[in-house]
């Protein structure tokens, strides 16, 4: 029985408890930043932020809605990342869990495509080229903890267990939030083990919210589509 | 870029003996572990109240065993009544209060109509502040106002803080300052 995660952004207060629990734990390094009007900071994940919570203004019927999105990699349950990466040893699945886990190995490939790869917008590679992006607490899943963020959250936006109980629970809170928020909705529950409910557009919360046909950092070039093509067939002959 | 602490990287192909009692009943036989070992596994556990606000989370800190003591980790305390394991950002990051290379370990004492700070002795610093104090606040007291009541006060020393104390340091701090005769007694966290 692999794990899940529910994010529920009705709840979310954007108190960011969530994203610090994530540094702390992962004991990675504070970023300077500049204030750039709103409380989104940093303003993107980064090879040292798995974790954050993006924030959006916006109008919908009339009322300012203040928007929070808990963005975080979804550790997908067919990973695009993990079928694009040709060396095995970089990125893998731990079939116990569920997390997708990239190691040191991911300074090999190449960042872009692995970032274009990902439906999400999640991978960032750092200055050595090691690709970094959250790692689902993975050691903390198998010592019976909870993931750090998950851990710190105070409202109970954030749920941790494996995933059928994840997924009912899903669905009865969707019920809930429908009552309230008609729009509301689960993001790609199906196909991720980090599943969003959201209670208007998810367009409005991240241009990543639900996955996206990734036009990366100036478009797709040409060989990386030709990778995605190939890349099953390029794995099994690195393997073979 | 720091991945050093990520030890789970590295010891991912430790066999699953050491982790086969972490009770949740995973068979771990057919797969390599993942993540055997925790950077709190051998880590000495001590709760505590998180200083910053007047909800009280309870948070468990923990330190190396190994000689040093230092801090590898502080997060909510799940056994804790108020906060059931819960932090906010603020208490997300106490780890910071200590293991953080911009923290003050020395007084720090600005001269008036200087533009720098300069490191000084406790020695000095202590009975300089007591030196001040007692200078200022007896050019200052008042036994009576102007309206012949008696009120023993000085109004030229004001103290803001500290929303860090706990109940008896409370306590003692307010004995002092109203024992000087403050009456401008605030605290920041309502500033």
């Amino acid at each position: 029985m692999t794990k899940a995660i529910l994010i529920d952004t009705t709840l979310c207060t954007a108190c960011r408890a969530c994203q610090v629990a994530c540094k702390q734990w992962h004991d990675l390094p504070a970023e300077k930043t500049t204030n750039l009007g709103s409380f989104q900071n940093p303003q993107d994940l980064s090879d040292r932020t798995y974790k954050l919570v993006r924030m959006t203004e916006t109008v919908i019927d009339n009322r300012l809605q203040w928007l929070f999105f808990p963005d975080q990699c979804r550790h997908c349950l067919d990973a695009p990342c993990l079928s694009m990466a040709v060396d095995k040893s970089a990125i893998y699945r731990d079939d116990m869990t569920g997390a997708i886990l990239y190691t040191q190995n991911t300074r090999h490939l190449d960042p872009e495509e692995i970032n274009v790869s990902c439906p999400y917008d999640i991978p960032r590679a750092g200055s050595d080229g090691t690709i970094a992006k959250c790692d689902f607490c993975n050691d903390r899943i198998h010592n019976g903890l909870k993931p750090a963020c998950v851990t710190a959250c105070p409202t109970g936006a954030m749920q941790f267990g494996d995933r059928e109980d994840i997924l009912s629970m899903a669905d009865d809170r969707l019920k809930r939030v429908r009552k309230k928020f008609p729009g509301a909705r689960l993001l790609n529950p199906d196909e991720v083990s980090v599943i969003y409910l959201v209670a208007f557009d998810p367009s409005l919360y991240s241009d990543y919210a639900v996955a996206q046909a990734h036009q990366g950092r100036g478009g797709i070039s040409r060989s990386v589509a030709v990778r995605k093509m190939m890349g099953p067939i390029a794995r099994m002959m690195h393997i073979g | 870029m720091k991945l050093n602490r990520r030890d789970f990287m590295k010891i991912s192909g430790v066999t699953a003996a050491g982790i086969a009692v972490s009770g949740l009943g995973f068979d771990l036989k057919p797969v390599k572990a993942h993540a055997g070992l925790l950077k709190t596994q051998y880590a000495k556990e001590t709760t505590t109240i998180c200083c910053y606000c007047a909800v009280g989370c309870g948070a468990i800190v923990h330190t190396s065993r190994r000689g040093d003591g230092r801090v590898i980790n502080i997060e909510g305390d799940p056994d804790h009544v108020i906060n059931r394991g819960s932090l906010c950002s603020k208490g997300s990051s106490l780890k910071q209060l200590v293991e953080n290379d911009r923290r003050l370990t020395e007084p720090m004492y600005r001269a008036p109509f200087s533009d720098k700070w300069e490191k000084v002795s406790w020695e000095w610093a202590l009975s300089t502040i007591a030196q001040r104090v007692k200078k200022t606040r007896d050019n200052s007291f008042e036994k009576i106002n102007a309206a012949r009541q008696v009120v023993n006060r000085t109004t030229r020393i004001a103290s803001i803080g500290s929303a860090a104390m706990d109940n008896e340091e409370c306590w003692i701090y307010q004995a002092l300052m109203r024992s000087l005769g403050l009456v401008y007694i605030e605290h920041q966290a309502r500033i």
